[in-house]
């Protein structure tokens, strides 16, 4: 007798615990949904707001509807990040889709170099479209990790100060979403290949 | 008759006991600002003697120096390189994301179109002066 009442209120308990877990879940359901959507890859990206080079603020909202490349640098560098400008306006050039098939962004590392003027005259190097970003230092900070992009300050002989920083590009898809990256050491088949899956 | 194949040897031997070296296709992306440029050349030695670049200077920038991007998980570091290594019967071309010649404090920004002089300074070969054109900024 004992036993069958003990039976129905461990049923009742799991009964409990059970609908409990379902309203749980579904709360959360509700409150996991971020006006930047996150990926099932993980959480690389996520809502932002920096400085445009006209010095008005820009915020990653901005970015959507329009797929994205989105590389990290600083106007002081005189290999790498040029080099990866050239390398993404010439893809998107050979994608063949237009300018306003793709944003090219670049977001600064450098902050205390790089004022919106600064970044300002970089953009203008270039004869087609670049987005240049920059911050103050606690949201680059911020949109660094984000993005899970690493720079650190490296004093120069002679003084000055270089940037060591992640040269990867990361390619954001037309709902701001993270879709896929683009190395250095990667070929432009490949890299094309992706920037036409984002564009698509 | 026996001097005559001597000879050929000795001669032989003074044009492969030599650095031969040639300074060519240098160019550099246009820069903005008081930002500093990067240089890439090709050296090719065409003699029998290993040589090396030591020094470069140029009136148009306050320092030059040969430096060496890195790659490593996907960050890049800039370091100096130190002096470059040019094997007998060997060529270097620098590439945009490898090595390359920094000018740091150049005097007016590089201008797409223009040139200037860049002073290469090799161990055996001593100097060779070559002239750097400005690209435009998507040359890769």
């Amino acid at each position: 007798m004992n036993l069958k009442r003990l039976r129905i209120a461990l049923w009742l308990l799991v009964g409990l615990v059970a609908a409990g877990l379902v309203v749980f879940l579904w709360k959360q359901a509700e409150t996991e949904q971020p006006a930047f959507s996150q990926t099932s890859l993980g959480t690389i990206g996520g809502p932002f707001t920096l400085t445009a080079s006209s010095g008005k603020p820009f915020t990653s909202a901005q970015l959507n509807g329009k797929p994205a490349a989105v590389f990290f640098g600083f106007t002081h560098c005189p290999d790498v990040c040029p080099t990866t400008l050239a390398r993404l306006t010439k893809l998107r050039r050979e994608l063949g889709k237009g300018d306003d098939a793709l944003s090219i962004v670049f977001i600064s590392v450098d902050p205390e170099r790089d004022t919106p003027a600064e970044v300002d005259t970089y953009m203008k190097l270039y004869d087609t479209p670049v987005i240049g970003l920059t911050g103050t230092p606690a949201q680059i900070d911020q949109v660094k990790k984000q993005y899970g992009i690493f720079s650190r300050k490296v004093s120069q002989p002679g003084g000055g100060y270089s940037v060591d920083h992640t040269a990867t590009v990361i390619l954001l898809d037309r709902n701001g979403q993270f879709s896929s990256t683009i190395s250095m050491e990667e070929g432009n088949e490949v890299a094309l290949d992706k920037l036409r899956r984002i564009t698509a | 008759m026996l001097l005559i194949p001597a000879l050929a040897l000795l001669a032989a031997c003074g044009q492969g006991g030599e650095a031969k070296i040639e300074v060519s296709d240098a160019w550099a992306r246009p820069t903005r600002g008081d930002a500093p440029g990067a240089v890439y050349i090709t050296i090719e030695n065409k003699g029998g003697q290993d040589d090396r670049l030591i020094s470069v200077m140029t009136d148009h920038a306050a320092m030059a120096m040969v430096h060496q991007t890195e790659m490593s998980e996907g960050v890049a570091r800039m370091r100096m390189a130190g002096e470059i290594n040019v094997p007998a019967e060997s060529s270097i071309k620098m590439v945009p994301g490898g090595t390359h010649i920094m000018l740091e404090g150049l005097r007016t920004p590089l201008k797409t179109g223009d040139s200037f002089p860049l002073v290469l300074k090799f161990r055996e070969s001593g100097e060779e002066t070559v002239s750097v054109r400005v690209a435009e900024a998507d040359e890769l």
